[in-house]
């Protein structure tokens, strides 16, 4: 509601219509990207797109959510703009910079010639001097409603927090030299958050919220089988079950779906049909990322945890 | 069906919205009015399809999500059971703010007829420490050692030591130069780049987590510390208190309250489990798990307040001690039992404890938090 515009206006036969017309439809679509979502999923990126409303994803490391960004991109055929958030990010970073050696070299070149000040001024400040970052790109597309993904906006800090929320509510940013950029096409924005901090409750209610959590057995194995098709059902099965054995343990870090891929893609490298203790003992640094971690492992008894699966 | 036909009235959601917001769940006009426009969007689905939706627009944090389907279930049965919403629902949520009351009440569990006046501001001294006491008052707390405490806290904060930002800011050091501004600065010289200007790296104060024990055998100096942490609570957003003995609570909130009183009443509102037993380790766990988002890498002071007399298994208390060291940037225990004059930490809990601590100090009076200021 807090979008003024109409997201389409303007843009007539653009991509902006959308291949999906319900969540069903969505779901296939992911389907066919190599996506498995569940409903939940599916639904929380419709109303996104629907509404235009930002989606908040949080969840572990290592289940999907910047996929989900990228997924949506190639289903609507326009292009993702990612922004890396990290400590220390800044509007120059995120928005746009002027590149100053071009200009001064510009100012130089431009000393000889007879350009009255204010033509010098207006060639010096024009789009060639201007480096677009992220932010600024995702506002200037020209053709279509482009997917911004905000990877990690709890590493950056509450003070681009708060500018984000800027951007967010009116889609338009002002570049003092220019003047105002409004959004001919209003993105799809899709945050992330590994959630090692509280992000601000104005942020928040602006999005839409959706918590991903560790698949079930049923959905990681069909995950598998949709990312690794010549694994063999055995072995597939095989380490599903141990991953979720091993998530039953008290990590640190664990283990992720994108871990359950990189576990059995080592495991069929090796030229194994099953997983067995001596398999996982060579293996366990696809699961266990830290000393303390693969120890705890072991403590428990692979043996058992293989058993236990079963 | 007509059940379900009813539950996607706008009337329902608004109803489900209040109900959710009376439950727990963030509430607000914004947020009832992105559920119905996120019904309406998903169109005429199933009840999950409705699920899904109203979680999307109403959630906004882990809490609230695992919140929600009982929220949804519960707020279905009681339309089922009452046809008209309205005064189900209000009676629902009124019943369950009731339920919710009791057991709280039911925790807190002392008679605050029974006092003592044994909490003074100079009761801290070392015989009475093992004294076990029965009863909590917080009404007897002298105000007395607040105003010192106070001017202490100011001090000890300025003087915490700023961590560097990686964000940079112009400065006027040596460093990265800030082209924008070298250009702003040499406008006068034609743009010749002759006065370069700088950025630099800017300072941030530390966040402080004090993590403070009211069990038993803290009695004595429970009352005294936490007036300690309001002291700090009240001048600084920064610091985070949290209250553990065989549970944690966070009770930062509560000390934010303007004056001591109204602070010491809030808290007697939460079960802290005054006076139980004391599971540092299971304490640190639940902390690290729980909360971890307090304990912010890289510019947090854990400061842990507690005589290390723990029943639960040492190994934990040094593991867990170990991952949240990990994390912030140092570890500070306060033992109050220190300021004697022949203690050793050799209890099982402070020897495991030990080699995952920055800084071990005493902190049984004024005195000895001053001598703090060198180490934050």
């Amino acid at each position: 509601m807090h979008l003024k515009r109409d997201p389409d206006a303007g843009s007539p036969g653009s991509a902006g219509r959308q291949p999906f017309q319900d969540v069903g439809a969505l779901v296939q679509g992911f389907g066919q990207l190599n996506y498995v979502a569940d409903r939940a999923l599916a639904t929380a990126v419709f109303l996104a797109v629907q509404l235009r409303k930002p989606l908040l994803i949080e969840g572990h490391a290592g289940l999907g959510k910047t996929e989900v960004a990228k997924v949506l991109a190639s289903l609507l055929e326009t292009t993702l703009i990612r922004l890396q958030c990290y400590e220390g990010l800044d509007v120059n970073s995120a928005v746009y910079e002027w590149n100053y050696q071009k200009q001064l070299l510009a100012i130089k070149i431009e000393e000889k010639s007879d350009l009255t000040v204010e033509e010098k001024e207006r060639h010096i400040f024009s789009k060639e001097f201007l480096l677009e970052r992220p932010l600024l790109q995702s506002i200037l597309a020209e053709t279509a409603s482009p997917v911004l993904l905000i990877d990690e906006i709890d590493r950056a800090d509450e003070a681009f927090e708060a500018f984000l929320l800027e951007l967010l509510s009116d889609f338009q940013i002002t570049v003092p030299e220019m003047g105002t950029i409004k959004a001919r096409h209003i993105p799809y924005v899709i945050l992330t958050s590994n959630s090692t901090r509280e992000l601000s409750d104005a942020l928040k209610r602006r999005c839409f919220y959706h918590w991903i959590d560790y698949p079930s057995l049923e959905k990681e194995m069909k995950i598998v089988s949709t990312h690794l098709p010549s694994m063999e059902a055995d072995l597939r099965s095989d380490v599903v079950r141990f991953v979720h054995a091993v998530r039953q343990l008290d990590l640190a870090k664990p283990p992720g779906v994108a871990e359950t891929l990189d576990c059995g893609q080592a495991v069929m490298s090796l030229g194994k049909h099953r997983l067995d203790e001596e398999v996982v003992e060579v293996t366990l640094g696809c699961l266990a990322k830290s000393m303390e971690d693969g120890q705890k492992i072991k403590d428990a008894g692979i043996r058992e945890l293989l058993g236990n699966s079963e | 069906m007509e059940q379900q036909r009813a539950a996607y009235s706008t009337e329902s959601v608004v109803a489900f919205c209040r109900f959710a917001s009376a439950n727990g769940l963030s509430g607000g006009l914004h947020r009832s009015l992105a559920a119905l426009r996120a019904v309406k969007a998903v169109g005429s689905g199933d009840r999950e399809a409705l699920r899904f939706a109203l979680r999307a627009a109403l959630c906004c944090s882990k809490a609230e999500w695992d919140l929600f389907d009982g929220l949804f279930k519960a707020f279905e049965e009681t339309s089922q059971r009452t046809p008209e919403a309205g005064p189900g629902r209000q009676k629902k949520t009124a019943e369950g703010s009731s339920q919710r009351e009791a057991p709280r009440q039911h925790l807190l569990g002392y008679d605050a007829g029974d006092t003592k006046p044994e909490t003074e501001g100079k009761t801290v001294v070392g015989a009475s420490a093992r004294e076990r006491l029965a009863t909590v008052d917080f009404s007897q707390v002298p105000q007395n050692d607040l105003a010192r405490l106070e001017v202490l806290s100011l001090r000890l904060l300025r003087q915490m030591s700023l961590r560097l930002s990686r964000r940079l800011k112009s400065g006027y050091r040596p460093g990265p130069t800030d082209l924008r501004r070298t250009i702003r600065r040499n406008l006068a010289h034609g743009g010749e780049p002759i006065v370069l200007a700088w950025r630099n790296r800017r300072p941030r104060r530390n966040r402080l987590l004090i993590f403070l024990d009211v069990s038993g055998s803290m009695n004595a100096y429970s009352i005294f510390l936490l007036k300690f942490a309001y002291a700090l609570e009240k001048h600084f957003r920064q610091v985070d208190t949290f209250l553990f003995s065989t549970s944690v609570v966070d009770v930062s909130d509560a000390l934010r309250a303007r004056r001591l009183s109204g602070a010491l009443e809030k808290l007697s509102q939460l079960a802290a489990g005054w006076s139980a037993g004391t599971k540092i380790g299971a304490s640190l766990h639940e902390l690290n798990r729980v909360h971890s988002r307090k304990l912010r890498a890289g510019d947090t002071i854990f400061m842990i307040l507690s005589d290390g007399w723990d029943t639960g298994a040492p190994e934990m208390l040094a593991s867990e001690l170990r991952a949240i060291r990990h994390r912030v940037r140092r570890v500070i225990w306060l033992n109050p039992l220190l300021g004697l004059a022949d203690y050793e930490p050799v209890t099982r809990g402070m020897a495991a404890a030990l080699p995952h601590i920055d800084v071990f100090a005493p902190a049984h009076n004024l005195e000895s938090l001053l001598a703090l200021e060198r180490h934050l």
